[in-house]
């Protein structure tokens, strides 16, 4: 009999068994699904937020900050700088010629979440072409703002997660009250966010200076071109970078924390778990030790009887981190959510799930190999004579 | 106590299985120090915030976030306030980049305004007599590894010096008391010496501003009344009062609720273990215990017996895995990189009584099934082995 036909026989009387054992093999079922469940609801957070910034950034844009500058809101472009970037080469140009680039502001507002207590969005400014750099932005109701009126939009997400974000609700400015005149949607992190007239928030809060600029490149491969140009110009200091190179550098930022604490947490629970795991195949072998030995006695090997034990420990766990992850995606995939001043979507994506399973299959693995070596090596008349 | 011996044997019929669930439950609750004890730190915070003090700070960030001492004095002048103390911060890093700090250069109004925080009356004069003088609290004394005397440099590449340079030397006086909402830690140093030595245009504007309240009912109402009065001011405020900033439910998410949930879910994991390691062992033994009924056991002895031998790992580890939690609270502040604001787990008394009411449980339900199954039992089919 070859090797592969032993295994299959071998293992498909095991899982024949298993209703005989049920109980006991729910341990690792349970015991990998709290693990897995509770690991991907954690990383469903991670997951989320990398997304929602991963989305804002498009290949095809530039993002200039000053030198070094590590986020939009504590970087700052003065006004005379401004044009020397704008007039750079490599920025793509509108119907009228003029440079697909905008002057933006980005800075922290005071806002009421939903449930009350306080905390903080971003407030950007858009120049005219903010709207035409970005071909995901949509109004969905209300208008948009007119330049140089004081007047804001504000995020879809913004509506759910704080309060008095309607239209005719109203942000308060240092010259006075703002109404909110129209709802946008880009399906992104600025969802969460408010934007006005950048000219006009300016002289609202005496603001020398820019926070950013976004530019369309002529094409994708044109940044190095605009990189030299504002690096061989001594007139201007900046930093610029692939806008979607940007914003996974924050959404690894953002996230690098929470990923740690999902993993110590998942790794303790993991933990946990593997102990459990290698309780019950212990158990499993023993309460199978004159089946198994009867098996060897009849000429089998030992390897397919090690390698069935394995098998049933993989399929237990698998079922078992399938089962968390099922649990993590019913409870939180597609809710909306807010960490610090990000809005998102809660995502149990399928690499997450495949994450989770994967886990628990090393896990088993893991908890596997010792029983199943138990049970090849223990001698068979032994096995046989045991009660 | 007399049966003990009989529950250690029954325990250790099977010493792999007694020790895999031991280090099982162990694990979860290390997890549950960890969780419940995150909590713990929590509650202290906002056991220790003030209920009469409301902090004011600049409602826009970047340029517009400092506030002329002018607003100190005109928040001083409202009714109802009772005292008024400000600072701002030199913020950057000692030597790297990677290690972020952060000093308080507080006014002279903060002794009275923060009279609580163990900082003695001398201390406290040392700082005011001593310009570039900083009182440093035990745990950053620990973290940066200061004693008094030693000199402490900051680099603050985001704030202007009249010198041009970014270069802060900072000289230790003492060493004192930390407080629980000032995690990890805190430097104090004087607002006077950071003002001076700040480029013109950057001088007299403060970072924060505190206020004491004369009614601490009305801490609240006083937020809104700041915020009322520079509302149409070239900079308006956002004010909170001490005990809403420290609540970590207002921080985004509730993280007391996630710790909940995680400790719950490894004590599921457990209950479900222990569970069937009884179930199991019972059922391995059931013609003993048919034993022990017909030399004249009672159901309570036998089920007494059961519910111990479930107890024993979950109480043993239990303890275990509370030390281990509690000695991982007190190493992780070196694990971590410094400065980062990760609230330390603590385990005190709150934590015990939750980890030894959470053993107690998962022993009552694992040992349940199991002792009600040998109260039912027919002694002479047990007996019989069938």
């Amino acid at each position: 009999m070859n090797l592969i036909r032993q295994i299959f026989i071998v293992a498909a009387l095991n899982f024949k068994s298993l209703p005989q054992r049920f109980w006991t093999s729910m341990v690792i079922v349970v015991g990998l699904g709290a693990t897995i469940g509770v690991m991907l609801s954690m990383m469903s957070m991670t997951t989320g937020i990398s997304r929602a910034y991963l989305r804002a950034g498009d290949p095809g844009r530039a993002i200039v900050v000053s030198q070094g500058a590590e986020g939009e809101a504590n970087s700052s472009i003065s006004r005379s700088m401004a044009p020397l970037i704008l007039d750079a080469p490599g920025i793509a140009r509108g119907r009228d010629g003029k440079p697909l680039a905008d002057r933006a502001l980005n800075m922290g507002v005071p806002v009421l979440r939903a449930n009350g207590t306080k905390g903080y969005t971003t407030l950007r400014g858009f120049g005219p072409n903010g709207v035409a750099l970005r071909p995901e932005f949509r109004m969905m109701s209300g208008r948009m703002f007119r330049p140089g009126k004081r007047e804001m939009i504000v995020g879809i997400g913004t509506q759910t997660m704080f309060q008095h974000m309607g239209i005719g609700d109203t942000i308060i400015m240092p010259d006075g009250e703002w109404p909110i005149v129209g709802v946008f949607s880009t399906g992104d992190i600025l969802d969460g966010q408010i934007i006005g007239d950048t000219e006009t928030v300016m002289n609202a809060l005496h603001r020398g200076g820019y926070n950013s600029i976004l530019a369309r490149l002529s094409s994708p491969d044109s940044l190095d071109t605009f990189k030299r140009a504002m690096t061989t110009n001594p007139a201007i200091s900046v930093t610029v970078m692939r806008h979607s190179d940007w914003y996974r550098k924050i959404a690894g930022e953002q996230t690098a924390g929470l990923i740690i604490i999902a993993y110590v947490v998942g790794a303790v629970m993991t933990l946990g778990a593997l102990f459990g795991c290698l309780n019950t195949m212990y158990a499993a072998v023993s309460l199978r030790g004159r089946e198994i030995a009867t098996l060897r006695a009849l000429g089998f090997s030992a390897f397919p009887v090690a390698v069935s034990v394995m098998l049933e420990a993989v399929a237990l766990a698998a079922g078992g981190g399938l089962i968390g992850a099922a649990i993590a995606w019913l409870l939180y995939d597609g809710k909306r959510d807010a960490f610090g001043n990000t809005v998102f979507f809660l995502t149990v994506s399928p690499g997450l799930v495949g994450l989770g399973v994967s886990w628990a299959v090393v896990v088993a693995l893991l908890g596997g190999i010792a029983p199943s070596i138990r049970a090849a090596r223990r001698p068979v008349v032994e096995a046989l004579r045991a009660t | 106590m007399k049966y003990l011996p009989l529950v250690w044997a029954a325990v250790m019929r099977k010493p792999v299985r007694a020790v895999l669930t031991l280090l099982s439950v162990m694990i979860a609750f290390t997890l549950f120090g960890l969780t419940i004890g995150m909590n713990a730190t929590f509650d202290a915070v906002q056991k220790e915030a003030h209920d009469d003090r409301v902090f004011t700070g600049a409602r826009f960030s970047g340029d517009n976030g400092f506030m002329p001492l002018a607003m100190a004095r005109q928040i001083a002048a409202l009714p109802g306030v009772a005292g008024v103390a400000y600072n701002s911060a030199v913020f950057g890093y000692h030597q790297v980049p990677r290690n972020r700090v952060f000093v308080l250069m507080t006014d002279a109004g903060f002794q009275k305004m923060f009279a609580e925080w163990p900082i003695t009356a001398q201390q406290w004069d040392l700082l005011h007599n001593n310009r570039t003088g900083i009182l440093v609290s035990r745990a950053m004394a620990d973290m940066w590894k200061l004693k008094p005397g030693d000199d402490f440099t900051v680099a603050a590449p985001q704030i202007k010096r009249a010198d041009g340079t970014n270069s802060w030397t900072l000289h230790v006086l003492a060493i004192v008391g930390d407080v629980a909402y000032m995690n990890p830690g805190y430097m104090l140093g004087n607002f006077d010496y950071y003002n001076k030595a700040l480029a013109a245009g950057w001088q007299d504007r403060a970072s924060q501003i505190f206020v004491k309240t004369t009614d601490p009912d009305g801490s609240a109402a006083m937020a809104q009344a700041i915020d009322h009065h520079f509302a149409s001011s070239a900079l308006p405020t956002q004010s909170t009062t001490e005990k809403a900033a420290f609540d970590i439910s207002n921080s985004g998410i509730d993280i007391a609720a996630v710790d909940i949930d995680i400790a719950l879910a490894g004590m599921f994991m457990v209950l479900f273990l222990t569970a069937n390691g009884i179930a199991q062992s019972v059922r391995e033994r059931f013609a003993e215990f048919a034993t022990l009924k017909t030399i004249g056991f009672s159901d309570r002895g036998v089920m007494g017996l059961v519910f111990l031998e479930a107890a024993l790992p979950c109480v043993l580890g239990a303890v275990l895995g509370i030390a281990l939690a509690a000695g991982l609270a007190h190493v992780l502040p070196s694990l971590l990189p410094p400065g980062n604001g990760v609230p330390l787990p603590r385990v005190n008394a709150t934590v015990l009584v939750w980890a030894a009411i959470s053993a107690a449980a998962v022993a009552l339900f694992s040992s349940a099934l199991p002792a009600l199954r040998l109260k039912q039992m027919d002694i002479a089919t047990a007996l019989s082995g069938r």
